[in-house]
């Protein structure tokens, strides 16, 4: 390993009495099996449903999202079947665009994402120095969300009611009069209950990064796949939220005619474009990123160096995570916006490629340097440069307003985006599975598989994606099954099939090599690329617990392997048969205090399946037993804040000489009240979204200003302006409830704090009673919405409170223990805040009309 | 966690000021500023130079104030709110140089 001389990690701010003396040695073996007694899963199909463990959970995301690339992948070749010849027999045009929409949907939301989600989840508690990850619960109900939602949208396709819109769903076409079967709602419904997942990953993936990385790592020394996986979740929280309004508006839409996107009545198709790109965008970040992450950790490992220029990485994670975020009318410079507008969005979406360049810039630097290793993983690099650069060539080409008016919605498209997805995430992913195998199953691969199988799938790819270009530039629209006026098409398409197919069986042959070495590799040694990262400061295959004993600043890396296994680092042992794990300030990385996480059980799947319920009852169009899922989801909710807590302090934990620390029971910022806060964020993003739709249609949609409304009446505004107050007072109380914790009366205002937060429902569900019809008017639609955003929040607060009450009854909350308070603090605020916000909305609406 | 705060000011104000901008924009074309004079220029272009030049403003005294702390810190900072400065100049420039509504 070549260090880097300039390397400026000497200048940063180290806290220099950061020192944490070691832990006495022990005897690995006995450490080994008191933690894999507490960490391992239940054996069998019991641990099949109980597992919450990181290691396990991430793994069946990326076996689960291979499973759908697999059959994305036979769709992509049925597609290109289909189009080897001008007048394609093979699929007729309903099934063809049943299967293109399928092929779309299953790459972004059932690979791309969860497959990103399963890497960090398995990946990120071992680079970080961490047992788990913050919410092993969320982990598990992630992906019991992302595979039941899975299930049901593969399945339609076997039924013949596969969504069949287009994978981004523009409506008129998707609404009730175009689309008057249940193909529409599969995919609002099914990536909707899949998206749970996501952000179920966001948040966690968020707080880990910031509370539990090893003790004193610092967020300017955190290995780079923590920024860059940093920079996806905080992606991934404001990103997605604007789909979800989305999905849940149009299926209202289409459930109950409320007409959001209904120009008749107010409405605008453009709102759901806006919508959705306002995630469709950034979620090619959202894919890239972690590749990049995963490139930023292999390139300098396979080059023997130092990675280049770690500060400017840093800066360019930042930047692309903002600038991605203004670049999403780039999908709609057809539709008529005014050129001001689209100079915006051209401007920035050029801009985007600098913060990509320099990225670029420093991995090639990092390899100049350094000596490269031309093993498997750098095999798949190569592939990511070549394919990856030209991608963001033809971004930039399509980033400027003239050409993307010619290119728009042909084959071009088709091309660029590929070249940037398997380009930006696929080649990174297959080089970061090459890298990191050995330490999921402890072996080594059988020599040659994976070389042959990189070759195909690179020849294939640009043999099939490059021609494309070609057949774009000469006219040929994207989602036509048959050409038969061109015949000019035809030799391009169907030259592009024949290595379409070659690029196919590269994938296959990727697959059995994985296989291969999984069940007949010979044994790894441990360590084997010599790197310098925590992940590989463990035994091969890594332990159910990661760490016998926890990294500190004597125990900074790899180097650290058997100090580590022997007990030297920080809470060795689990002696208290929990599932503990430090938690850190977030900057400095001081710790704090002691997680103790959950340990295995069936509610993640429970919960899981009672929201499921919820998302079938209306796919199936049982609207009015649709509640009886929600009041389930409430009912297996309830059990997880019964399993918090604790009835009596506990004393501080020894977790290294002189260093003793809480139990997260008895501090005030546990890794929960964090992820209540990240939690939030998502939360103001999804209402902030809505708003944005309010102003939008105002502005913009035809069919303004609305019908006389009845609303201003000043019974209304009364009753708004005491629910608000009672709000207000629910926030004193939740306060009070904490300061006066350790008195008789904390649990006063627990009860006093229940019958406000009831009151005010009660209130705004009467409003509901005196608005406009929703049906009538787009305005009167979205108040609906905005009104029914304010409702389920009160259901929320209802049950924090609630929940907060039967702590203090229980013991839960005294001096040192504060039980779900924080929490219902922190909802009530956004509750209060978000209403008063729409309140002055309406109000404005009302004044201004 | 405040030198990150500080990282994330000049990108976050580009966040801020593009959305603005971008608001004002529609929010002119509706009410008709692009037919109100004021002195040289429309109401609408006016109103958005204003803005676009605050923030510009804004943005130069981040780039000034907020590098703290040393190495790696710092020079993230000072990166972060370079990126900031220069993203509201490049992406907003069209305000000075087309046309409004059409």
């Amino acid at each position: 390993m070549t260090p880097r001389p300039q390397d400026d990690t000497q200048n940063d701010a180290i806290d220099v009495t950061a020192d944490i003396p070691a832990n006495p040695p022990q005897r690995a073996l006995r450490l080994h099996r008191e933690l894999d007694e507490v960490w391992r899963d239940l054996p069998g199909w019991r641990g099949f449903f109980t597992s919450v463990n990181h290691s396990t959970i991430g793994k069946r995301f990326m076996a689960t999202a291979f499973v759908f690339f697999a059959i994305g992948g036979v769709l992509a070749m049925m597609i290109r079947a289909q189009l080897a010849t001008r007048d394609g027999a093979f699929l007729d045009t309903e099934l063809y665009n049943q299967i293109f929409t399928m092929h779309g949907s299953i790459m972004m939301f059932l690979f791309a994402i969860p497959m990103l989600e399963g890497l960090a989840l398995w990946l990120l508690p071992k680079i970080l120095g961490t047992r788990d990850m913050a919410y092993p619960r969320l982990s598990a109900l992630g992906y019991f969300c992302y595979l039941f939602g899975g299930i049901v949208i593969v399945l339609s396709l076997l039924f013949g009611v596969a969504p069949n819109g287009g994978w981004f769903m523009y409506v008129p076409l998707t609404d009730k009069t175009y689309s008057p079967g249940i193909n529409a709602d599969v995919w609002l419904l099914g990536v909707t209950f899949v998206e749970i997942s996501a952000m179920a990953a966001a948040i966690e993936i968020t707080v880990t990064i910031l509370r539990c990385r090893a003790a004193h790592m610092p967020l300017t020394r955190m290995p780079l796949m923590g920024w860059y996986l940093l920079g996806t979740a905080v992606m991934m929280l404001v990103g997605f939220p604007p789909l979800i309004l989305g999905s849940i508006l149009l299926e209202v839409q289409r459930a109950f005619d409320w007409p959001f996107f209904d120009v008749a009545r107010g409405g605008s198709p453009l709102l759901w474009q806006h919508l959705f790109w306002l995630f469709g965008h950034p979620e090619v970040y959202i894919i890239f990123l972690p590749a990049a992450g995963a490139l930023s950790t292999i390139i300098p490992i396979l080059s023997r160096t130092t990675i280049l220029g770690y500060g400017a990485l840093v800066a360019a994670v930042i930047g692309l995570v903002f600038l991605s975020f203004g670049l999403w009318v780039h999908h709609m410079f057809t539709v008529g916006i005014p050129h001001m507008a689209l100079s915006f969005f051209s401007a920035a979406s050029a801009l985007v490629a600098v913060p990509t360049a320099v990225q670029v810039f420093a991995w090639i630097g990092t390899m100049w340097e350094g000596r490269v290793q031309f093993r498997l993983p750098m095999l798949y690099i190569m592939g990511f440069f070549a394919t990856f650069v030209m991608g963001g060539l033809t971004g930039v080409m399509l980033a400027m307003v003239p050409f993307n008016w010619q290119a728009h919605d042909t084959h071009f498209v088709v091309a660029h985006l590929h070249y940037v997805l398997i380009g930006g995430f696929v080649f990174p992913m297959l080089a970061a599975i090459a890298y990191w195998m050995p330490l999921i199953c402890g072996r080594w691969r059988v020599r040659g598989l994976g070389e042959a199988a990189f070759w195909m799938i690179f020849i294939g790819f640009h043999g099939t994606f490059f021609i494309m270009h070609l057949t774009g530039l000469l006219g040929m629209r994207r989602r036509i099954a048959v050409y038969p006026e061109n015949a000019e098409w035809e030799w391009l398409n169907l030259v592009s099939s024949g290595f379409g197919m070659v690029q196919a069986a590269g994938f296959a042959l990727f697959a059995f090599d994985v296989v291969m070495q999984w069940m007949f590799g010979r044994r790894s040694w441990r360590n084997p690329w010599q790197a310098p990262t925590l992940e590989w400061a463990m035994p091969l295959p890594a332990p159910s617990y990661n760490f016998a004993s926890l990294p500190g600043p004597r125990q900074p890396d790899a180097g650290a392997l058997l100090a580590l296994a022997r007990g030297e680092g920080l809470l060795a042992g689990a002696p208290r048969g929990w599932r503990e794990t430090l938690a850190v300030e977030p900057g400095s990385g001081k710790p704090q205090h002691v997680a103790v996480l959950a340990t295995n059980t069936a509610l993640p799947v429970a919960t899981a399946a009672a929201i499921g319920s919820f998302f079938g009852l209306m796919l199936a169009g049982l609207y009015w037993l649709a509640p009886l899922g929600i009041i389930a989801t409430m009912v297996v909710v309830w059990r997880w804040g019964a399993l918090m807590g604790t009835e009596r302090d506990h004393p501080p934990v020894q977790v290294a000489p002189d260093m003793a620390l809480p139990l997260h029971w008895q501090v005030r910022t546990t890794l929960g009240q964090t992820g209540t806060m990240v939690l939030l964020v998502a939360d103001a993003t999804l209402y902030g979204s809505l708003l944005f739709g309010v102003g939008f249609l105002t502005v913009v949609a035809p069919g303004w200003p609305p019908p006389d409304s009845g609303v201003g009446t000043g019974w209304m505004l009364l009753l708004a302006l005491a629910a608000l107050a009672l709000m207000a007072a629910g926030a004193i109380a939740a306060r009070l409830a904490e300061s006066r914790r350790a008195q008789a009366g904390g649990r006063v205002w627990t009860r006093i704090g229940l019958v406000l937060a009831g009151l005010a429902l009660v209130m705004l569900v009467g409003l509901g009673w005196g608005l406009d019809d929703p049906t009538r008017h787009a305005r009167d639609a979205l108040r609906g919405a905005i009104l029914g955003f304010a409702v389920v929040h009160g259901v929320i607060v209802l049950m924090l409170a609630l929940r907060s009450h039967v702590d203090a009854r229980r013991g839960r909350i005294g001096l040192e223990r504060r039980g779900a308070v924080p929490a219902w603090q922190l909802f009530q605020v956004f509750w209060l805040g978000t209403t008063a916000a729409s309140l002055a909305v309406v109000v404005a609406q009302e004044v201004l009309a | 966690m405040i030198w990150l705060a500080r990282a994330l000011a000049g990108p976050m104000l580009w966040g801020a000021l593009f959305s603005a901008v971008y608001a004002l924009h529609g929010a002119g074309c509706n009410l008709g500023w692009i037919d109100v004079r004021l002195g040289p220029a429309d109401l609408h272009h006016a109103a958005m130079w204003a803005v676009w030049a605050a923030g510009l403003a804004v943005h130069v005294l981040l780039v000034r104030t907020m590098p703290a702390g040393q190495g790696r810190q710092r020079k993230i900072i000072t990166a972060a709110s370079w990126i900031g400065l220069v993203a509201s100049a490049f992406t907003l420039f069209p305000v000075i140089a087309t046309s409004t509504c059409f």
